[in-house]
Formats: structure tokens, sequence, C-alpha cells
């Protein structure tokens, strides 16, 4: 047996044949398809048409809209930023750092001696007196 | 892609992907959802086309991957189906003379028995009658590799079908 005569055999042998109402059925299942993702597709663009159509008369208002909140964003941020960096600064001091004040604060106060007269006591002498008193005084 | 485009791929290269695919998984069902797929494919894609050289071989990646997946979701747990198939649906047209019936079946048993990727290379080169190039683009495969996928599924059908091939003639 030669090769190419049993090639030949085998070539010569038919093949089956696609059946013919499938030919209807594929294409119509392959347009019908087709005609589905069409449809979504064209949904998907009057909605695209429809924001455009919203947008697209005042683009720069639009636009200058979205810059203004895009700033007061930021602001916002550093705002938030720096309120936290105060309340850092303002934290209460340390137990030693309370204690030396309270060293130093003794210390100015000897220093600088026993007060004055408290403001009530003067005021106290500068008072009117009574009238029986004021007599006594004159007469003395 | 246009109605009028897919009938007429439809009509130049249907045959061919049918015979092929019923050739690789022997099941006229698969064949016809896998061809289907082919089709819906193409029209969902209008673009999936351009550039193309050789319809006929991109065609015939289509199908073949398309075949392949079908396969692997099957796993093993069908190889018995397929050769159950195998029995009842033969790739090649239905005889009156009793000597070609039965060298049909026993061709249609023996390339059943070939691994997929020889079937598919042998059914090609025999009844397609594509080069090794162009098999080579079509299942994505070196061109050496096509090659010596037919030497070995053409040396498998002959050692196969000799008895008969001779009686025969």
């Amino acid at each position: 047996m030669k090769p190419d005569n049993f090639e030949q055999e085998l070539r010569r042998q038919p093949l089956r044949q696609v059946p013919a109402e499938w030919r209807n059925e594929i294409l119509a299942a392959a347009t019908a398809r087709h005609a589905s993702r069409v449809t979504r597709h064209s949904f998907l663009s009057t909605l695209n048409a429809q924001l455009l159509a919203l947008l697209w008369p005042h683009p720069k208002a639009w636009v200058g809209l979205a810059a203004v909140w895009i700033l007061i964003l930021a602001v916002d941020f550093s705002a938030r930023d720096r309120s936290s960096t105060a309340a850092d600064r303002s934290a209460p001091p340390s137990p030693e750092t309370t204690v030396e004040l309270r060293q130093r604060q003794r210390l100015l106060a000897e220093l600088i001696g026993p007060r004055d007269t408290p403001d009530t006591d003067r005021s106290k002498s500068l008072a009117p007196l009574p009238r029986s008193e004021r007599m006594e005084l004159m007469a003395a | 892609m246009r109605g009028l485009e897919l009938r007429r791929l439809y009509d130049e290269h249907a045959q061919a992907l049918y015979a092929f695919l019923m050739n690789l998984v022997r099941d006229q069902a698969d064949t016809r959802d896998l061809l289907q797929e082919v089709f819906v494919k193409l029209a969902r894609d209008p673009d999936l086309l351009d550039g193309v050289r050789e319809e006929r071989a991109f065609l015939i990646r289509l199908a073949h991957n398309a075949a392949i997946d079908l396969m692997r979701r099957r796993g093993t747990r069908d190889k018995t189906r397929e050769q159950f198939a195998a029995e009842i649906t033969s790739p090649f047209a239905p005889a009156s003379e009793p000597d070609e019936r039965a060298f049909r079946a026993a061709l249609a048993e023996a390339l059943a028995e070939l691994p997929a990727e020889q079937r598919a290379v042998v059914h090609l080169k025999l009844w397609e009658g594509l080069t090794f190039e162009a098999i080579a683009t079509a299942l994505d495969i070196p061109p050496n590799t096509a090659a010596s996928r037919y030497r070995y599924g053409l040396d498998k059908l002959r050692e196969r079908l000799r008895p008969l091939y001779e009686e025969i003639k």
C-alpha cells in the first residue's frame, strides 16, 4: 500500500453536509445577539447624549462649579490640619514644668516681699465715717 | 457585521467548519452550538476579520478554540460519551455501497481514536487541503509540530485500516 494511494483514498471520502435548516437558525441567532447588543449600545449612547445635552450648554459654568468645590474641600482639609497642630501646641505642660514654674513664682514672691494692703482695706479707710466718729475725730 | 456579510461568510465557510467541528467533538448538537458560537462572535465583533488574509484559516482557528474550550469544560467526565458518540455520529456522508459504508465507519472509528490535536491536523490536511504552514497558523502551533502530528496520525490510521483497505482494493 503506497502512502499516496492511502491518502488519496482518505481524501475521496465525502464529508457529511451541514444541515440546511441550520443556516437560518444560526444566522438568526447571531443577528439577534448582535441586535440586542446594538440596542444596549444605543441605550448607553442615548444616556450619553442626554448628559451632554444637559451639561454642554454651559460647560464653563460646570467647570467653574467643580473648581469652587475643589477649592472649598482644599481649604477645609488645610484648616483641619492647622487646628490639629494648634491643639498639639496647647497641650498641658508636663508635671516637672509645673513644679518649676511654681518654684519660680515662690522665689519671685519672696524677692518682692509681702503685698500691699488689699484694695478692700484701702477703700474701707477712704470711706466716710459715721457722724459720731467724725465728731470725736474733730474734737481730738 | 452586517447580515449580508454574515450570510456570505456562512455560505463560504460553514460546511468546512461543520465538518471540522464534527470530526473534533463527534456530536451533532455540540457541533451546532459551536458553529453558532463562531457566528455570534463574528456578529458581535464586526472588526474581527479586519486585516485577516486567510478567512478560512482564521475561522477554523475560532472554531478550534471554541471546541477546545468545550472539551476542557467537559473534562474526563464525558470521555465515555465521546466514545459512544463516535459510534453513532460519523463526520462522513452515509454510503449506499456496503464496502464504502464499512470503510467510512472504520475510518470514523479510527479517527475517533486519535488524540484531538492529531485529528485536527489530519482533518485539515486531508479534507481541507491546507499546507502545514496554514495548519500551523490556524491551530497556533509550529509548522514542524503540525507536520509531525500529521505523520503520526496518518501512520495510526494506516495501521488500523490496512486490512480493510487491502480487502476492498
